[in-house]
């Protein structure tokens, strides 16, 4: 029996969960037996979550989450330092690993000390020109279809299949599929031959047994989010021009996150460490001397090897 | 006791007690009328928090807040909030308290909580004049498990559980409840609605309601992205066309007398804040829902001819 198992990996908002039914639908329309689901925990637009796809040509009879994928989906590359994300845990030796970063995949590999086959595209970039937004469902979807091999008119019917029940404009619906197909040719044809697991990461913890005094989560410090750094939630970042700013403070006021701070000067800044990108702040000066830029290179918060 | 009204933006309180880092949705409205919030109440208060949204802003070991925080299951946080006031009067009382220390104490939920599950305690709390402030994001509808409609969506809103189909075009055909006028039956000392997009009005109403011993109730509109299908970045701005539409009417209530704060010159037709947000986009595609949008407008007007503010 042939059994594929594929792991998408994203954040909260940009599909992973619907990137996993087309690649499902698409599987299931050609013949196979299909499995998706997602996992995640509370709503939250920008937490990392995960979405599993099964692929067989028999019942498929396994269940649960997939922790030895043959292809790992990874939607947003700042989650390769994500302690809680962990994409790259149980990839098996041979395995395909797809990242969506403009970064060709030996820069990839170098930055991320990553063994196994990489494939980089810039879903967002083609997903901002195409669609004018980040979702990039169908184009993780179709890049999955791609690598595991199934055909371009099954991955067509997918999208089509999958979109049209989540949204009514016909526009956005083409669109989708312009941008699936696009994709898809632009991923060239791999090989999986995977074998035994490598990168497993133990996800488990012993927990000592402590009195209640040591182990009741008693917080007694202040302001410790600040610490979570949740700067690469971003996609554009907000960039002011000093020379035209006068200093009103209405960005200040704004932000919900409370992260525009002011200088000595008078002038806003922001801590780019834990700005998600909402850019409320660019829509609402009123000067309009702030302006955004793609974030290409976020910051990482950590140095921690992975693999 | 004097209230020093703020007159504009460079006025708002410098002091940050909601840090950065939140897991909350980049661009949460709900998050920037917590701030707005909690600028205005200082950091001595303890926030008794019912199920919802927030109930993700602190999670062991990580917290947003500068001061203490409880957690209560979504129906009881007055009742909560009614223990701790209970506990710090005692200890007061005792002199084992100095009034300096004493501690504002505040209840923060959305308004799953305070528009349905959480309305019977608190309208005990009311009952009993509860020395407290409550403050409800109203994101109108279940906004941290999917977006279900609740007690507080607007008629003509799509949501989890009232989508728009071919036997309810409209989504949601119940009207919202008017929390602020069930609320107002009680005759509390201070009520009022406020919006993040007019951090002056919030900031003065909170400076207000501070003179007053009883409860201190706040309803604010907090556009919500993921659920109402909007850009992050046009938070605010939503925030403003709700104002600026009528839709949400800035206003306070001091023992059950209502004055309204904010009246825009000129009323913006409701359709613009409809028009910008996906869990109305059934009303214009793929056929425009005339009847229905005739029906919010007037739904709109009617409020203010009540009120003799639209002739």
């Amino acid at each position: 029996m042939l059994m594929l198992r594929v792991r998408f990996h994203g954040r909260g908002g940009q599909g992973a969960k619907v990137a996993s039914r087309v690649l499902g639908t698409a599987a299931f329309l050609e013949g196979y037996y299909a499995q998706d689901f997602p996992l995640y925990g509370a709503e939250r637009r920008g937490a990392p979550i995960a979405a599993f796809t099964r692929i067989a040509d028999e019942p498929i009879m396994e269940r649960g989450v997939i922790s030895e994928p043959d292809v790992v989906i990874v939607m947003d590359k700042t989650l390769l330092r994500d302690h809680q994300a962990k994409p790259l845990s149980g990839l098996k030796k041979g395995g395909v690993i797809f990242i969506n970063t403009p970064q060709s995949p030996e820069e990839a590999r170098a930055e991320y000390t990553i063994a196994g086959q990489i494939i980089t595209l810039d879903l967002t970039k083609i997903c901002l020109d195409i669609l004018q937004r980040t979702v990039i469902s169908s184009l993780a979807g179709a890049v999955a279809a791609k690598i595991v091999g199934l055909s371009e008119a099954s991955l067509k019917a997918a999208v089509e299949k999958v979109i049209s029940e989540i949204v009514t404009d016909s526009v956005i619906l083409e669109k989708n599929i312009e941008a699936a197909l696009y994709c898809f040719h632009a991923i060239p044809a791999v090989e999986l031959k995977t074998t035994e697991a490598v990168q497993m990461e133990s996800r488990v913890f012993t927990m000592p047994f402590e009195p209640a005094a040591i182990s009741s989560p008693a917080l007694n410090t202040t302001g410790t989010t600040v610490l979570r750094k949740t700067g690469n939630w971003r996609v554009f970042r907000p960039v002011w021009d000093y020379d035209a700013c006068n200093k009103c403070q209405i960005c200040v006021a704004r932000c919900p996150e409370g992260c525009i701070l002011v200088n000595e000067e008078g002038f806003p800044y922001v801590d780019y460490e834990n700005c998600k990108g909402c850019l409320i702040c660019v829509e609402e000066c009123p000067a309009k001397t702030l302006g955004k830029e793609r974030e290409v290179h976020a910051k990482a918060d950590s140095e921690e090897v992975i693999g | 006791m004097g209230i020093e009204r703020i007159k504009s933006i460079k006025d708002l309180p410098p002091e940050e007690n909601v840090f950065s880092g939140t897991p909350a949705c980049a661009g949460c409205g709900a998050l920037l009328s917590l701030r707005l919030t909690l600028k205005a109440l200082g950091r001595k208060i303890v926030i008794v928090n019912a199920a919802g949204c927030f109930t993700l802003l602190t999670i062991y070991p990580y917290t947003p807040f500068a001061n203490s925080w409880l957690y209560t299951a979504m129906a009881s946080a007055p009742a909560g909030a009614q223990g701790v006031r209970d506990a710090l009067d005692i200890l007061l009382e005792k002199g084992r308290l100095d009034p300096e220390e004493d501690l504002k104490v505040v209840v923060l939920t959305g308004d799953g909580a305070a528009y349905d599950i959480g309305l019977a305690s608190t309208s005990g709390a009311i009952y009993r004049n509860l020395d407290f402030y409550y403050l409800c994001y109203d994101n109108e509808a279940y906004g941290n498990t999917g977006f279900q409609r609740s007690g507080a969506t607007p008629f003509g809103s799509g949501t989890g559980t009232t989508p728009p189909g071919s036997v309810r075009p409209t989504g949601t055909e119940l009207p919202k409840k008017d929390l602020f006028e069930i609320w107002r039956s009680h005759k509390p000392p201070y009520l009022a609605t406020i919006s993040p997009a007019y951090p002056v009005d919030l900031i003065n109403k909170f400076k207000k309601a501070e003179q007053y011993k009883g409860p201190k109730l706040f309803i604010a509109l907090s556009p919500c992205p993921p659920g109402w299908a909007t850009d992050p970045s046009y938070t605010v701005k939503l925030a403003k066309l709700a104002v600026g539409t009528g839709v949400w009417a800035l206003k306070e209530a001091v023992y059950g007398e209502v004055s309204h704060t904010i009246v825009p010159k000129k009323f913006k037709p409701v359709e613009e804040y409809l028009k910008e947000q996906g869990r109305f986009a059934h009303l214009f595609k793929p056929v425009r829902q005339e009847e229905t949008l005739k029906k919010m407008q007037e739904m709109v007007d009617d409020y203010w001819k009540r009120h003799q503010l639209l002739l």
